[in-house]
């Protein structure tokens, strides 16, 4: 509940609040389930990415990333599944403090938080551990793309908002688990697609930024699921889960991967994988190397636009106003 | 520092950026000053015209109404989430009975029972990279805390948010045999819909006030609340998923902020003859060279065109007095008219 108040900001009610229980869930034993989302892509089809570079005018460099979700439904108040919302930018790299101790390369920090609202239950405003873990996860999946000798005695902060995140599992099953039937699910499958859009919505904002690197790291999530038709261990092995599709993820998988290089920087498996872990892998890096296309093609349209769009820009400018660079007096 | 210039130029210039960090506030007394008849100022804009406005509003799943708001460069996201403080969890007993006269509520004072009870909860967030002031992991600033205590003051002192419309209430149901004919509609509060208002700054700058008012009004007028009941068979408050059956929130007014910055001019010879300009909807940059800043509310939604007048915030500085003050209410007034358009296009 409402934890220590928090006296910086403004707390709700002392006693706490729930959210809301709709009627037709806890009456209608069948309704619950017709709500249920299912897969309409094939096994390797990604979602559609969107991804915008350049949102954030006082950053140095930004990104916006959404993988939209269906529409929303027109005959229930209850969102069926999540969408996912990253905005990232970049402030740096700028010089240490005269307080921080020397350092040859280029300190980069990496903060991950989510919205209040950017999952069914409502967050809080301070960081816990998933968040701080997530960050410590994007950290690894950067530093190494970053070629940090670059900016000796200097930091940059990367900074990803979370506006909307995706579920670790279809929320009926936790709503029914609460109910008393066994099982809640607590997983952090969603974390990994959280994770796998941290690092490319990163990725296109340093090099919005301008920072350089060695390559275009870009994330991608590969899963096992259990069949939910047949009975047994029949398991297919799914690109770009979305786990509330999925009614028993088996492992899942999210990369952090290089395509130039053929490099991982940043592998974070979970749960029982079986004989074959590189098959996973594999299925998680065929996913990145799509989210890099549409980076790739994003980025590009930027750099243009950067090189093209000042000089014309530039003209109507001058013609409107002589003097671009005011003259200082005295 | 290269401040130095090739003896062919004799004149010593500075690219724009380089200018504006240096001397900021000379680099805008030259932008304000280059052209009397029509003074601009760095950004392009004259000292009266605000930035054009952006609003995008239902766009979050997990929100019961939501705004994402650009205003020039600054672009700001709010979320509301309505949740459910029953009565008997409040700690407060509050179920009494209410009349069936409650129609024209827009005299009743609720604002009391709405701050009491916390049935506002607004909140923001600027540590999201917005602007490389406000970094994260730290408490939040000073400048957060007093954003988010002025913007709770507006929504109290405003009554925008009806109490009726947070209130669940249960009728009853009448028992036959007893004869209540002259107390029929009996009704009891059950509970209350709690609003969180989350606000998120994407990016700042400048004018972060008028910004998150926005962004919050916005989400607040796509705000659709559940119809929620009082179940007697599990005694606790469902709510109905049907949308026919959810309401809107029914606004009182629409009041609009609109900030400006007083930007003293300094003459060249030490003399008080420096020319002050009354800046509109400041950004980032003025706002870093401006000491005086006023920001007027007014509400045009009753008493005709001339609307009535919200709130007034006028901090540091002498610049402004009655006859600017007057002048600036006026330019309020007319701002007001764009919110209103924008608002209600969405």
């Amino acid at each position: 509940m409402a934890a220590l108040a928090d006296r910086r900001r403004i707390n709700g009610p002392s006693g706490g609040t729930s959210a809301p229980i709709f009627a037709r869930i806890v009456k209608e034993p069948g309704y619950l389930q017709s709500l249920r989302p299912s897969r309409t892509r094939g096994p390797n089809e990604l979602r559609k990415i969107f991804l915008q570079t350049g949102i954030v005018p006082s950053a140095s460099g930004s990104a916006y990333l959404e993988i939209p979700s269906e529409l929303p439904s027109k005959t229930t108040l209850i969102p069926s599944s999540s969408s996912l919302k990253l905005s990232c930018s970049i402030q740096g790299p700028k010089p240490l403090p005269r307080s921080a101790p020397f350092s040859p390369s280029l300190l980069l920090t990496t903060t991950v938080k989510f919205a209040p609202f950017a999952t069914r239950t409502r967050r809080g405003y301070i960081r816990d551990s998933v968040e701080r873990d997530l960050g410590v996860h994007l950290e690894t999946a950067l530093r190494g793309v970053i070629i940090a000798e670059r900016w000796p005695k200097s930091g940059v902060e990367v900074v990803v908002t979370v506006i909307e995140g995706d579920e670790d599992g279809w929320w009926g099953d936790d709503f029914s688990a609460k109910r008393g039937s066994g099982g809640g699910s607590g997983s952090g499958w969603g974390l990994l697609n959280v994770l796998a859009g941290c690092i490319t919505v990163a990725s296109a904002a340093i090099a919005d930024a301008g920072i350089d690197c060695v390559d275009l790291v870009s994330g991608g999530v590969a899963a096992i699921v259990r069949n939910p038709r047949s009975r047994g261990d029949d398991v297919v092995k799914i690109l770009d889960p979305n786990p509330s599709e999925h009614q028993d993820v088996v492992a899942a998988c999210a990369v952090g991967y290089l395509a130039g290089r053929d490099e991982i920087t940043e592998l974070w498996m979970k749960g029982d994988v079986g004989p074959d872990p590189d098959q996973l892998v594999d299925g998680a890096t065929h996913a990145a190397v799509g989210s890099l296309s549409v980076l790739r093609e994003v980025i590009l349209e930027a750099v243009e636009a950067k090189f093209k769009g000042p000089a014309t820009e530039g003209d109507s400018l001058k013609r409107k106003s002589p003097s671009q660079d005011v003259e200082m007096g005295g | 520092m290269a401040t130095t210039t090739t003896t062919s130029q004799p004149a010593l210039s500075f690219p724009r950026p380089i200018f504006a960090a240096l001397s900021p506030h000379p680099f805008l007394q030259a932008h304000l000053t280059s052209t009397p008849k029509q003074p601009l100022r760095a950004n392009g804009r004259t000292a009266h015209e605000f930035r054009s406005l952006g609003v995008n509003t239902g766009s979050l799943t997990h929100c019961n109404g939501s705004a994402v708001i650009r205003m020039g460069n600054t672009a700001v996201v709010c979320g509301v989430r309505a949740e459910i403080l029953s009565s008997e969890t409040g700690g407060q007993e509050i179920s009494g009975q209410e009349d069936e006269k409650e129609d024209e509520g827009d005299e009743d004072d609720d604002t009391g029972e709405i701050e009491s009870l916390k049935l506002l909860v607004p909140n923001i967030e600027l540590a999201t990279g917005s602007s490389p002031q406000h970094l994260p992991g730290q408490a939040p600033s000073a400048f957060a805390q007093t954003l988010v205590t002025r913007l709770r003051s507006l929504l109290l002192s405003s009554r925008i948010v009806r109490l009726e419309d947070l209130r669940i209430l249960y009728t009853p149901p009448s028992n036959p045999d007893e004869s209540h004919s002259d107390e029929e509609q009996r009704r009891e509060v059950k509970g209350h819909w709690t609003l969180y208002i989350d606000t998120m700054f994407l990016s700042l700058d400048g004018n972060a006030f008028d910004a998150a008012w926005l962004a919050i009004l916005a989400a607040l007028r796509d705000t659709l609340l559940p119809h929620a009941f009082w179940d007697e068979e599990l005694e606790t408050i469902l709510c109905s998923d049907d949308p026919a059956d959810a309401h809107k929130l029914r606004l009182r007014g629409l009041p609009v902020p609109s900030t400006y910055a007083v930007f003293e001019g300094k003459s060249e010879d030490e003399e008080d003859g420096g020319v002050d300009w009354v800046l509109s909807d400041p950004d980032a940059f003025e706002e870093s060279v401006c000491r005086e800043t006023v920001c007027v509310v007014v509400d045009r939604s009753e008493g005709g065109m001339e609307g009535r007048l919200r709130r007034i915030e006028k901090c540091g500085g002498g610049v402004v007095d009655r006859g600017v003050m007057k002048t600036l209410v006026e330019r309020s007034t007319q701002r007001s008219g764009v919110w209103e358009k924008v608002l209600s296009g969405s």
